[in-house]
């Protein structure tokens, strides 16, 4: 009976306040389906035995922390704001006799049913879009699907231990809330007169340097290898930056306009400035979350999408060539020009004849640290760990040297170079250099430079600058390298000396080139002798492109599913910052009309600040948005995407598609303002 | 001549389906001469804020006209009425509606920068009228940190800064303690030597008592009047309190 009646106080209070708890119920609902959806994707046979699944299940597992982390401190900013609200009830109740042992039963049930709808709702809803949403990760990562439907127990033993612990906390915060205060302060939480706004110039100033600061390192990085750790400053600058404006600059800000009289005392200008300033003050922490959740959503949804569709591209560009074959030979003496050419017979017979592109060559080739003309091969090491700087590692190189002969062979030109001569091509830019020498060999004079590279290299090769050199004397020369590296005796520097055998092979199918590329190392390595070679390996796009559609589609279906929770967070704190000041500006309302103003000042007073309320953060999500753009397109690069046309058009689809968005849900919880003003005008 | 003329004034209000009507006001009639200071007074619930809200043009009789200095306020449109509350009218409320976004300089000043007055214009209007209501010093403050009295002498200073034909108050003394409340009757009284016309609604005997006139209305309809003549506040006190005896027993007075 007893039980009944707090149960009833507590579905009475949350029935009365449904305003305010559907949103939040459905929240709660949305979070614990998508941590379902990933948690059992992470776990699914069907990814782990797939191809690149591996990867993937570690995507996603990434993932589901991130949405974990992300629902634990969102239900605790939606929850205290709930509590604030219903501090007038629990104060009124504590004035009708109940102490708070009683308040705190009320509590426990009102979470009891929070929890249990929500992790019910969304574990129902998790197991049905769960299937969905394998099909459709599975299908954007180019893999067959089968359409069993599992429940996972592990998945659902999951959210509620993690779902019912956010609630367990979430309980305590609540009592502990009780627990501190006094019933009349209860009673009265909402009515306290409000301290004005000061204008704080030192944090605004803050905010202006930092946001330009930020902006700066986030624009001058050059090197995409650095750039991860200096990046990360920079988001973590932006976003002290965001809270900083929204909630200093913005008062101080208005403070300005109001000392400017001229401006100050016009009509347009006098009733939304003035109020402006305590609104912003109330509102610029969950202002400056929009921004940074929009900012976010638009940057990973913009990010992953180019990754996704220009997916191709960065395939092509790791595997320049459908087949590559590289032998490696522990010295320069082991090799032989026969290896080569045995390969490429191979190759030739083994596809039909039907290679294309056939490209063979010796090709040795190291790394370092690069002044002047000199690759330091022993400092290199130290360049390559993270305390490296941008400037340290936009110094290091990778080098190749390719045999004149094969240069001939496969440009079809002659060219004569006499020892110690090299023809030199760069990735980037142009070698500017007379020489090029290593400690411990001969120097190379350079006699010219090549535009186009001799052979394609991948974009692994290219991450740092790579030089290509073309010397005659290419069997010396490499033992002289070889020797220089040995003596150094540091596991960290190596060298390797190949015999490459690239091919293309047109109109073949993906399956039968994977075929075909095993057959070629069989018969390869059935033939070998004692000494030349060590091991072969090869490398199909064919069989690259899975692994690279397993790993683009996933971090694409990560982007669509954060950005719907993202969205769906910034979504409610827009409709609860409506609502809280629906309840604030009904008052004031009333009184602006008894004073004189009709009902359309106040409407356009009152819509022009709602609208740059609303606005301000995704105009500032935009700004951010374009200043991450040369960061978003270098890492793009670094997974091989280099199409810029293409990131652009992500990056303003998916602006425009936000701000479509946006403006729905403005429009949706305008009305849930207008509709709480307009209860008290008249 | 009088500067307001309330005739056969009826309010009737319907409820949102139409199937309950209440008569808030049966049929007023009265006059204010210009310089009168009048008290309306009555029960709860008979009929004085649905008045002042018809003299105010807050709202629309059901029939009748109020006439303000010549004009008849329930002809002018809804757009317009607005604006000419704001020029022509001055209102202070029982429980002060100041806005907390403002401060006190600011509040005052709101009629006058919704008329479009200039900020130079604005300071000289203030400055004399602070210093009467004694408000100088708090100017730069916040509602929420001045005390009920205080805000209420700006609500005033508010009321009366654009010069209003006619000062409209709604239980002004409702939300203060004695003390106040006898620094705003006397400067209402002051006020209205100065040749201001005042109607207050109240029920309050003592803030009556300060009045030149008192007006009675029950069951929506004048009942009484009181006329101050040579009568001393104390005078007007006792007489009031006599007719309300006299009212609440439900006698008449012919």
């Amino acid at each position: 009976m007893k039980t009944g009646f707090y149960l009833r106080l507590a579905l009475d209070g949350m029935k009365k306040n449904r305003r305010l708890y559907l949103p939040y119920l459905l929240t709660c609902t949305g979070m614990v389906m998508m941590f379902y959806i990933l948690y059992s994707l992470a776990y699914s046979p069907v990814v782990r035995e797939m191809r690149g699944g591996a990867v993937m299940a570690m995507i996603l597992l990434l993932g589901t922390v991130v949405i974990a982390v992300f629902a634990l401190l969102f239900l605790l900013y939606t929850n205290s704001f709930l509590a604030r609200r219903r501090n007038r009830e629990f104060g009124l109740y504590n004035v009708l006799g109940m102490n708070k042992r009683n308040l705190g039963r009320i509590l426990l049930w009102e979470t009891l049913l929070s929890a249990l709808v929500s992790i019910l709702g969304g574990l129902a809803g998790g197991l049905l879009f769960a299937k969905l949403a394998e099909l459709f990760l599975l299908h954007m990562s180019g893999c067959e699907v089968g359409y069993a439907l599992r429940v996972e127990p592990r998945s659902i033993a999951a959210a509620f231990l993690f779902f019912g612990a956010i609630f367990a906390l979430l309980l305590l915060v609540s009592l502990a809330r009780v627990g501190i205060s006094r019933p009349l302060d209860l009673l009265k939480s909402e009515a306290a007169g409000e301290k004005p706004p000061r204008a704080n110039w030192v944090f605004a100033l803050a905010g202006v340097l930092v946001l330009g600061g930020a902006y700066y390192l986030a624009v001058s990085i050059q090197a995409p290898l650095t750039a991860l750790s200096l990046f990360f400053v920079a988001v973590l600058m932006v976003i002290l930056a965001t809270y900083l404006l929204f909630i200093a600059g913005s008062v101080t800000l208005c403070r300005l306009l109001q000392k400017n009289k001229k401006y100050y005392y016009r009509s347009a200008h006098f009733v939304s400035v003035s109020s402006m300033a305590f609104r912003m003050k109330r509102n610029g922490a969950g202002l400056a979350s929009i921004c940074i959740l929009a900012t976010m959503v638009l940057v990973m949804l913009s990010s992953t999408s180019c990754l996704y569709f220009g997916g191709e591209d960065a395939l092509r560009s790791e595997c320049p060539y459908d087949v590559s074959f590289s032998l490696l030979y522990p010295s320069a003496e082991a090799c032989s020009p026969e290896d080569g050419e045995r390969l490429s017979a191979l190759a030739h017979e083994l596809t039909g004849g039907r290679e294309r592109d056939l490209t063979a060559a010796l090709l040795s080739g190291t790394s370092g640290y690069f002044e002047d003309g000199t690759l330091i091969l022993d400092e290199f090491s130290r360049f390559v760990d993270l305390t490296s700087t941008a400037a340290e590692l936009d110094r290091v190189r990778s080098v190749f040297f390719l045999p004149l002969e094969d240069y001939e062979r496969l440009t079809g030109r002659e060219v004569s170079l006499a020892p110690g001569e090299a023809l030199v091509w760069a990735s980037k830019g142009t070698y500017g250099y007379g020489g090029f020498t290593v400690p411990g060999c001969r120097t190379l004079r350079v006699a010219g430079t090549l535009a186009e590279a001799p052979l394609r290299f991948s974009a692994s090769d290219t991450l740092v600058v790579a030089y290509c050199f073309v010397i005659p004397d290419w069997q010396a020369y490499t033992a002289e390298l070889k020797s220089a590296v040995d003596a150094l005796e540091d596991p960290l520097i190596s060298m390797e000396i190949l015999q490459v055998c690239n091919f293309d092979l047109p109109g073949v199918g993906d399956e039968e080139q994977i075929r075909m590329t095993e057959e070629i190392g069989l018969a390869m390595t059935d033939g070998k002798e004692d000494g030349g070679w060590v091991s072969l390996s090869s490398k199909t796009r064919a069989a690259d492109r899975s692994d690279f559609f397993s790993m683009y589609g996933s971090l694409f279906f990560l982007g669509v599913i954060l950005s719907i929770v993202f969205v769906a967070a910034a979504a409610l704190i827009i409709y609860y910052k409506q609502l809280s000041e629906g309840y604030e500006d009904q008052r004031r309302f009333g009184i602006m009309q008894k004073v004189g103003m009709t009902r359309v000042e106040i409407r356009s007073a009152v819509d022009s600040q709602v609208l740059t309320v609303f606005f301000a953060p995704l105009l500032l999500a935009g700004v951010h948005l374009a200043f991450a753009f040369p960061f978003v397109q270098k890492i793009v690069r670094l997974f091989g995407v280099t199409n810029t046309r293409l990131l652009i058009l992500t990056n303003v689809l998916c602006f425009l598609a936000f701000a479509l968005f946006y403006v729905f849900v403005y429009r949706g919880t305008a009305r849930a303002y207008y509709a709480i003003v307009s209860e008290g005008e008249g | 001549m009088s500067i307001l003329e309330v005739r056969d004034l009826k309010k009737i209000y319907t409820s949102r389906f139409g199937t309950q009507q209440v008569e808030a006001l049966r049929r007023v009639s009265f006059s204010v001469e210009r310089g009168e200071y009048v008290a309306v007074m009555g029960e709860s619930g008979s009929g004085k804020t649905t008045l002042l809200n018809l003299l105010a043009a807050l709202d629309r009789p059901t029939s009748g006209t109020v006439l303000l200095d010549g004009v008849d306020t329930s002809a002018i449109p809804e757009k317009d009425a607005a604006a000419y509350r704001r020029d022509h009218l001055g209102f202070v409320f029982q429980e002060f509606n100041l806005l907390d976004t403002f401060t006190l300089e600011d509040n005052v000043y709101l009629p006058l920068v919704l008329a479009g007055m200039g900020h130079a214009e604005l300071e000289q209007r203030l400055r004399p009228l602070a210093e009467k209501l004694g408000i100088s010093g708090l100017l730069k403050k916040y509602p929420y940190e001045v005390s009920g009295g205080q805000k209420q002498r700006a609500a005033v200073a508010r009321a009366l800064i654009t010069g209003p034909k006619l000062l409209l108050a709604d239980e002004p003394t409702g939300a203060l303690d004695s003390r106040s409340t006898d620094e705003l009757l006397s400067l209402f009284a002051r006020v209205n030597r100065e040749g201001q016309t005042i109607v207050m609604v109240t029920h309050s005997v003592k803030a009556a008592s300060h009045a030149t006139r008192v007006l009675f209305i029950r069951d929506g309809e004048v009942f009484h009047q009181l006329y101050r003549g040579k009568d001393s506040n104390e005078q007007l006190y006792q007489k009031i309190s006599d007719t309300l005896t006299v009212l609440a027993t439900g006698g008449d007075l012919g």
